[in-house]
């Protein structure tokens, strides 16, 4: 299926499946893509590593036709190109696989599929389609039912379609965007076997990470970008060390925190949370957890893992007392307490890095000051917008978070601004359980280090943190304990000590721990 | 010459200036622009409406305003009108805070009615001057608050949407007024007209200034710009406009969101009971059907017009008020029917909706 007309004369140096000269993006006044410059050939994977905003997504967006470059030059296998649209895309064999995945829920997976053919005749015809699907995944070992609806899958199994329906159309050059952020250590190993195996067949690969173990794993070349700009262009990665791709990324070295030393010295301390046998319904009247039992200990940092939505919400609202257990009990020091009971925990010291910010945290048409001053208010009546402005550069003193001023409105502020803003408010609130959900997800890497550095001397300090995150690196280097979740229930809690990523894997996909 | 020129750009212009400059640069031009546009459209459209139905569209400005405002008598009963139509505003705009839509303004400001005759009638006669006349005004709003507390308490533990229990229970309210003029209530001196006996003059608001204009307006200012100030200035206001905005993140703080819900629901039917009241103790002095003729709505309208700002939807019922007014004007001296003045209102309604929008604003 993969076009190999490029290995054509012998001796010559192949043709690159791609090259960039000079892309140039600019979006108002901002230039996403300022000269951007590399060359991608054929079986080879290229990563492309930068941090958030430094253009990536952008530069893949052009190379697919979602957006059209303002300047510079295409060339496809020596050719110059104008991708007018992601369809001339697909006629020149370039595949893309988004990040935020774009199938339909209510329809099959072979429906998806069909809809993204450009060969799909008027009269569906399911069987066979479902035979050449079936076909491709066993080729590339990406297990599918094309029978199933999309919106009862698993994330992992999601991105296995995706990836189905892009092969299906035929390529020679495959852009993954931030392809593993949401898979197990499994599905990723899973994920780069396909790679391989695609890049055997000498296909062209573009993946864009922020992750350097992924380019070390799979990467035969890594461009860097920073503020729209190559910093390096297709450079060997064995020839360069962790430090100088952090320093490329970032602009400065970043010192990167050490794994904490975690010892037993706490474990007879009196939990200040407790659950037991604790079960969650969900709205849509699935289980969110079933029959959790876990205890919060003081001066710990409790890690929680899991694929995406595998009830990590529902403990963390739980723990916050937003949720009425469908059964089970919450005991406060030692106390049962009736759920909900926001306002009580709350009281008690109970307070929280929201899961999703924009949904949770942001009040449309207030400022950054005014959030401060509901922040402080903690459920009471008495706001003070003036006092919080003032505490608010003080927590910014404190945390070094870089915070946005407090006049600010918050529903103006990107992602990122709004989640220092949070962090800020949360890492530097005198607690006795902060439970934070994702609280470095979206973060460049130096507020990434600064949060976690905090999260550490909130813990030393004696407070409970539940660090609930998707990053597996992120809880084996923070968390005493790692509490893995699936399909809502508990499969394990190992101290972080003996764990490593394949057994919080193997807990994640389900397999309970041996008692 | 190049010289010159140079110099020219080298001065800075003087400091006044520059704080001129800085201040007219910071004016939002091309919004008031947007605006200023949409109400001549409004006009000149209808205006063209006007000509069409055998209306001058040069004279029609100066009959608006001549039957509205530019005379004494006129702007006394825009202002009056304006009574019943900003409270119920009011009623709209601060439920509308907390997220509520509140479109029972019109029931709220009937039972305000009702419940200030009831009220009137029994003490009026009985009780001292003052007492009898804060009493009035206090049942209407006492009445207000308990009609748009049903929807509200209806809203918060039964989950059905205030604006449609709200809005159904106008023509309820309205047929309590009925059933209390048509039989208890009646007139026996009416002559057999369903309505009620006259208020007592005790219960009446005295007239200022010679003419018929009476303290309700003032108290509407008054009124207005409080809850301008609760709204801005009390943690009850800040806490509204929270679960207005993010309810989730209101859930997240420990804000109690049913109690806010409802308060904000009580104090704005609590507002339009009043406007009902002091429209009866004022103008209507006794109780008949049509005694708020949809002003319920056009103060809905109104709220909206004010983006839910206490003032500003106070200034949009003086707008519709006037507007409302000029109708009698238009069928005395032009000749059209006086109900062409809902197309002015319904144009400009539609065309704030319309840009409104286009700004990405929430409405």
């Amino acid at each position: 299926m993969p076009d190999q007309h490029h290995r054509t004369t012998t001796g010559s140096p192949p043709t690159p499946t791609l090259e960039v000269r000079e892309l140039v993006k600019t979006f108002g006044t901002v230039r996403a893509n300022d000269g951007i410059s590399f060359t991608i050939m054929p079986g080879e994977v290229h990563a492309l590593l930068g941090e958030n905003g430094a253009g990536k997504s952008t530069l893949v967006k052009s190379l697919y036709g979602v957006h059209q470059p303002d300047s510079g030059q295409i060339l496809r296998n020596g050719e110059p190109v104008t991708i007018h649209s992601p369809a001339t895309a697909r006629e020149l064999g370039i595949g893309m696989v988004f990040q935020d995945m774009r199938l339909i829920p209510a329809l099959t997976v072979w429906e998806n599929v069909a809809l993204h053919l450009s060969d799909t005749p008027f009269a569906l015809r399911p069987r066979a389609l479902r035979a050449r699907i079936t076909e491709t995944s066993e080729r590339y070992g990406l297990a599918t039912h094309p029978g199933r609806k999309v919106e009862h899958l698993s994330i992992g199994e999601w991105q296995r379609v995706e990836l189905v329906k892009v092969l299906l159309g035929g390529l020679d050059m495959l852009i993954l965007d931030e392809p593993t952020s949401v898979l197990t250590p499994q599905e990723v190993s899973g994920l780069f076997d396909m790679v391989a195996r695609l890049k055997s067949e000498g296909v062209a690969i573009v993946i864009i990470t922020h992750k350097l173990r992924e380019v070390r794993q799979i990467a035969d070349k890594v461009t860097v970008l920073r503020g729209g700009r190559t910093i390096l262009s297709d450079a060997p990665p064995a020839t360069l060390s962790d430090d100088e791709l952090i320093t490329a990324m970032v602009g400065e070295p970043v010192a990167i925190l050490e794994k904490r030393s975690t010892s037993a010295e706490h474990a007879t301390a009196e939990p200040i949370i407790g659950l037991s046998g604790v079960s969650v319904r969900r709205v849509d009247g699935d289980w969110g957890l079933r029959e959790v039992s876990l205890e919060v200990l003081p001066g710990q940092i409790l890690g929680v893992a899991g694929v995406a939505g595998s009830g990590q919400d529902e403990l963390s609202e739980t723990l916050l007392g937003l949720r009425q257990p469908h059964s089970g009990t919450v005991m406060l020091d030692g106390a049962i307490v009736e759920l909900p009971a926001v306002a009580r925990m709350r009281k008690a010291g109970v307070i929280a890095v929201a899961p999703d910010p924009i949904r949770q945290f942001v009040v449309p048409g207030m400022s950054a000051a005014q959030h401060a001053a509901l922040w402080n208010a903690a459920g009471s009546y008495s706001f003070d917008t003036r006092k919080a402005d003032a505490d608010l550069a003080r927590r910014d003193a404190a945390g070094q978070l870089r915070v946005v001023a407090g006049s600010r409105r918050m529903d103006r502020l990107s992602g990122g601004n709004v989640q220092r803003a949070l962090l800020t408010l949360a890492l530097t609130s005198p607690c006795r359980v902060l439970v934070a959900s994702y609280p470095t997800r979206g973060l460049d890497i130096l507020t990434t280090e600064r949060t976690r550095t905090l999260l550490k001397e909130l813990c030393e300090a004696g407070s409970a943190v539940v660090l609930i995150s998707e990053d597996l690196d992120e809880l084996l280097t923070l968390s005493d304990r790692i509490a893995v979740l699936a399909g809502g229930r508990l499969t394990g809690i190992v101290p972080a000590a003996a764990a490593d990523r394949r057994s919080i894997g193997e807990l994640m996909t389900g397999k309970e721990a041996a008692a | 010459m190049t010289v010159r020129n140079d110099e020219a750009l080298a001065v800075a212009p003087p400091r006044a200036i520059a704080a001129l400059l800085g201040f007219a640069a910071r004016i939002p031009w091309k919004r008031i622009g947007i605006v200023v546009g949409a109400y001549a459209a409004c006009f000149v459209a209808f205006a063209a409406f006007s000509a069409w139905q055998g209306g001058n569209p040069l004279t029609l400005v100066q009959t608006m305003l001549n039957s509205s405002m530019l005379n004494g008598d006129a702007l006394v009963q825009t202002l009056l009108r304006a009574v019943p139509i900003g409270f119920a505003a009011l009623a709209a705009a601060i439920p509308a805070r907390a997220g509520l839509v509140n479109v029972g303004g019109e029931g709220q400001l009937i039972l305000g009615a009702v419940a200030a005759t009831g009220t009137g009638l029994a003490l009026g006669s009985q009780v001292p001057g003052p007492l009898a006349l804060v009493a009035t005004a206090a049942a209407g709003a006492i009445a207000g608050a308990v009609w748009a507390g049903i929807s509200a308490a209806a809203r918060v533990w039964l989950g059905t949407s205030e604006s449609v229990t709200s809005l159904l229970m106008n023509f309820v309210a309205n047929d309590i007024m009925l059933f209390l003029i048509y039989q208890p209530w009646k007139d026996p001196a009416g002559s057999g007209q369903p309505q009620s006996r006259p208020l007592p003059g005790s219960v009446r608001l005295g007239t200022l200034f010679g003419g018929q204009l009476n303290i309700a307006v003032f108290v509407l200012f008054a009124v207005a710009i409080g809850m301008w100030l609760v709204i801005r200035r009390t943690g009850w206001g800040f806490a509204l406009r929270v679960v207005g905005g993010n309810p989730e993140a209101a859930r997240r703080n420990g804000l109690p969101i049913k109690s806010l819900l409802l308060s904000s629901m009580l104090a704005g039917g609590a507002l339009a009971g009043l406007g009902g009241a002091l429209n009866l103790m004022g103008v209507e002095g006794q109780l008949q059907p049509g005694v708020t003729t949809t002003f319920g709505y056009i103060g809905f309208l109104a709220c909206f017009l004010g983006r839910n700002d206490p003032i500003k939807a106070t200034l949009a019922a003086l707008l519709f008020s006037a507007i409302a007014l000029s109708g009698n004007g238009l069928q005395l001296v032009e000749g059209l029917d006086g109900s062409i003045v809902n197309v002015l209102l319904g144009a400009i309604v539609l065309t704030m909706l319309a840009i409104g929008r286009k700004n990405g604003e929430r409405i």
